[in-house]
């Protein structure tokens, strides 16, 4: 470890007793006890204690990664299975990210207005607690609005829709059991709800997410509609924008493998102008799109909604036509548009996922 | 907000005395540097800096309810507006808590809807009012004392064939004209007072775009960025307000002509030559951005010499549709033959939808047209 005291996560006080003890870097710290320490450094005995207490923590895990405790592609490839992911009930927009929303990844979707953001969301919000007999997750979500354009009764729609398809689908004993927990209300029940009204709020909540996803472990879904509403004014420092929201990418991106939810962020669609000519680009900047694992961009061709696949470190680039019914976010009646292989085209029936499954394995 | 002062949000007084060397004196403070920034500036270990951001979050984090208890009170959620056709589309009405914008031509019934609108939110509740104030915002002195009345009188003959109650109803509109964007901020400013003074039920601002578009010259270099932080700042204390009282918010925007590629025109616009021909076509103005504060979008539009249009462009809740309408003595009048095709899951873009403006000027002496604002 060559990490110098100065860059240590410590009280300013501290370190400058330690760097005027001739301390320089943390590996001069890791042998010393902490009533030796307290001598030398001049500092309390409980700085002490907590100093080397971080030093120890901080490099054990690093060795036992190296060693004991690493991890294999196979390991992750198993985890990521048993984690899953959320259908859209849009069976090409499943297929074109690979079988749903992944859990414990971030999720950014971006849009026009009025193209179907928050539909996706209050649809990927119902079907997180689609039973696990019936393929799904069983699980919670938690819905962050700050435009407030969540509205209820459009969610008790979606709701109503989805225990009807699965009472068409119930075959079995154990899935006409779970059917019977299965209604509208304990849909609704089930779907927490925080309104933010300004990006304050909303950092906030954010920093208190790891208390409420420990207190609520059946949670799999947290969704915040949207992230650009709340930091697109107010901001007279840029600076502080990209820092507060990459500080807020972090957040989540470690919530999502921590806590083993999936998080879903919508984001809005500016205008830029580059040689005359003038299109739509995601908001909040170059640099937040780094911020989610995978970007989808929804956006308006004449009448069709499109969605297409912006970014994912698995799936190709695709794009997929859907449509907006009473019943929610569904497949466009239309032919499907031959996007991208050719190959799966002739084979619609075919796996269109590029991560093989563990079946195939072995 | 987040303007909480520290000393009451559980911090230690004199780690407060330490940050309030930084001027960091808030929670909104404390919440707007990053954890590293904290951790220097109070002189806390990297960890202690979590405990006091997450200290400090506690304090001002908003409540976490769940779905279920606001479709409890589902039927508080939305203010009907008395056309049963367009009640139908929006599942009860107008969404209490959220922003409705009206946009559409000059002259095609943007403020007689709104104030149509306050008439109905002065009503008792059992006639399906609100039973309460109205604030109307009035930017372009457009709003009619008299028609008020003459629509109340029309719309409710029954109602208001007592005096006093129309006098009750017209001393419960409250209006502000407000001419320049200073004072429409100003205005907003206080909104939260007035709306508790007024006991208001409806708060309304005809229109957002005219001393925006006044004030802000679009041409210049920066100019485009001030006013969508003017509109969005707008948008946020109107939300905020709209969902801590549960009121509705109506907002009426003005058109502008879009130059651009070209929009596939919806299928019963096809007919309309003229259309087809123009490179550019007529839009909701303010641009992207408001368009995506908006939660509803309703675009009113011209469909022959008398009747009109509603189309429903953006709506959490109901798909795409067009309404027709007139515009009669009692106010808005939907047309009942509704055709089933009007509505479809398909729509456009409501930053881009078509607008449909008066194309030629048709007068029959006799019967002269009922008049528009």
């Amino acid at each position: 470890m060559h990490r110098t005291v100065p860059s240590l996560p410590l009280a300013p006080s501290v370190k400058v007793k330690l760097i005027n003890a001739g301390f320089q870097a943390a590996s001069d710290l890791t042998d010393m006890r902490p009533l030796q320490l307290c001598k030398e450094a001049g500092i309390s005995q409980e700085e002490a204690v907590e100093l080397l207490q971080m030093l120890r923590d901080d490099a054990q895990p690093q060795q036992q990664r190296a060693a004991a405790d690493g991890v294999t592609a196979l390991d992750l490839l198993h985890q990521e299975q048993t984690l899953g992911s959320i259908v859209t009930f849009c069976s090409g927009l499943d297929d074109a990210i690979g079988g749903g929303v992944p859990v414990g990844k971030t999720t950014e979707i971006c849009g026009a207005p009025g193209v179907g953001k928050t539909q996706l969301c209050m649809q990927l919000a119902v079907d997180v607690q689609i039973p696990v007999f019936f393929g799904g997750l069983g699980g919670k979500a938690l819905y962050i609005d700050t435009e407030g354009s969540f509205l209820v009764q459009r969610v008790a729609d979606m709701a109503e829709a989805a225990v009807q398809h699965c009472t068409l689908l119930a075959e079995d004993t154990e899935q006409k059991g779970a059917l019977e927990e299965l209604n509208v209300e304990k849909i609704l029940s089930n779907l927490f709800l925080v309104r933010c009204h300004d990006y304050v709020k909303l950092l906030a909540e954010v920093y208190l997410l790891p208390d409420f996803l420990s207190e609520h472990p059946e949670v799999r879904l947290v969704v915040i509609d949207s992230i650009a509403f709340p930091f697109r004014h107010d901001f007279e420092d840029l600076s502080q924008r990209t820092r507060l929201l990459n500080g807020l990418a972090q957040q989540l991106i470690q919530l999502a493998t921590q806590h083993r939810v999936a998080v879903v962020l919508t984001n809005q669609m500016t205008t830029r102008v580059s040689n005359g000519q003038s299109k739509l680009v995601p908001a909040l900047g170059e640099s937040w799109g780094h911020a989610a694992t995978q970007r989808l961009i929804l956006h308006w061709e004449g009448q069709r909604r499109l969605a297409s696949l912006y970014k994912s470190p698995s799936q190709m680039e695709a794009t997929v036509q859907y449509q907006i019914t009473v019943q929610g976010f569904r497949d466009s009646p239309d032919e499907p548009r031959p996007t991208f292989d050719p190959s799966e085209v002739s084979s619609p029936s075919a796996n269109h996922s590029k991560r093989p499954r563990l079946e195939d394995l072995s | 907000m987040g303007s909480k002062k520290l000393r009451r949000s559980g911090v230690s007084a004199d780690l407060c005395e330490r940050l309030k060397r930084h001027q960091l004196e808030t929670c909104q403070d404390v919440l707007s540097v990053t954890q590293v920034e904290l951790s220097r500036l109070a002189g806390l270990s990297y960890p202690a800096a979590l405990n006091l951001q997450r200290l400090v979050s506690k304090a001002c984090a908003p409540a976490v309810i769940t779905a279920l208890d606001l479709w409890k009170r589902k039927e508080e959620l939305c203010f009907s507006t008395s056309l049963p056709a367009l009640d139908r589309l929006l599942h009860g009405g107008l969404p209490r808590g959220a922003l409705t914008e009206v946009t559409g031509p000059s002259g095609c019934g943007k403020t007689q809807l709104c104030m149509m609108l306050s008439v109905l939110a002065t009503l008792p509740k059992s006639l399906g009012g609100l039973d309460s104030g109205v604030i109307y915002i009035d930017t372009e002195s457009a709003f009619s004392a008299e028609r008020l009345v003459e629509m109340a009188q029309s719309r409710f003959p029954e109602f208001f064939s007592v005096k006093e109650r129309l006098l009750e109803m017209a001393a419960r509109v409250h209006l502000f004209r407000e001419l320049t964007c200073q004072d429409v901020l100003k205005r907003l400013e206080r909104l939260e007072e007035d709306i508790i003074a007024c006991r208001a039920g409806l708060v309304i601002l005809d229109s957002v775009a005219s001393v925006v578009r006044k004030e802000f010259d679009t041409s210049l270099p920066g100019n485009l960025t001030h006013r969508s932080n003017f509109l969005g700042q707008e948008a946020a204390v109107l939300k905020y307000l709209s969902q801590e009282f549960c009121i509705p918010v109506v907002l009426t925007n003005q058109i502008t002509t879009h130059v651009g590629e070209k929009l596939h025109c919806p299928q019963w616009n096809q007919t309309d030559a003229s259309f087809e021909e123009d490179s550019g076509f007529v839009t909701a103005a303010l641009g992207n951005t408001w368009s995506h504060s908006v939660n509803t979008r309703l675009i009113v539009q011209y469909e022959d010499s008398e009747r009109r249009q509603i189309v429903i462009a953006k709506s959490p809740v109901a798909p795409f549709a067009v309404l027709s309408y007139t515009i009669q003595k009692e106010g808005i009048r939907l047309e009942e033959n509704m055709n089933p095709e009007s509505f479809s899951n398909r729509g456009t873009d409501p930053g881009l939808q078509p607008i449909r403006v008066r194309t030629g000027f048709i007068f029959n002496l006799p019967q002269a047209a009922p008049s528009t604002c």
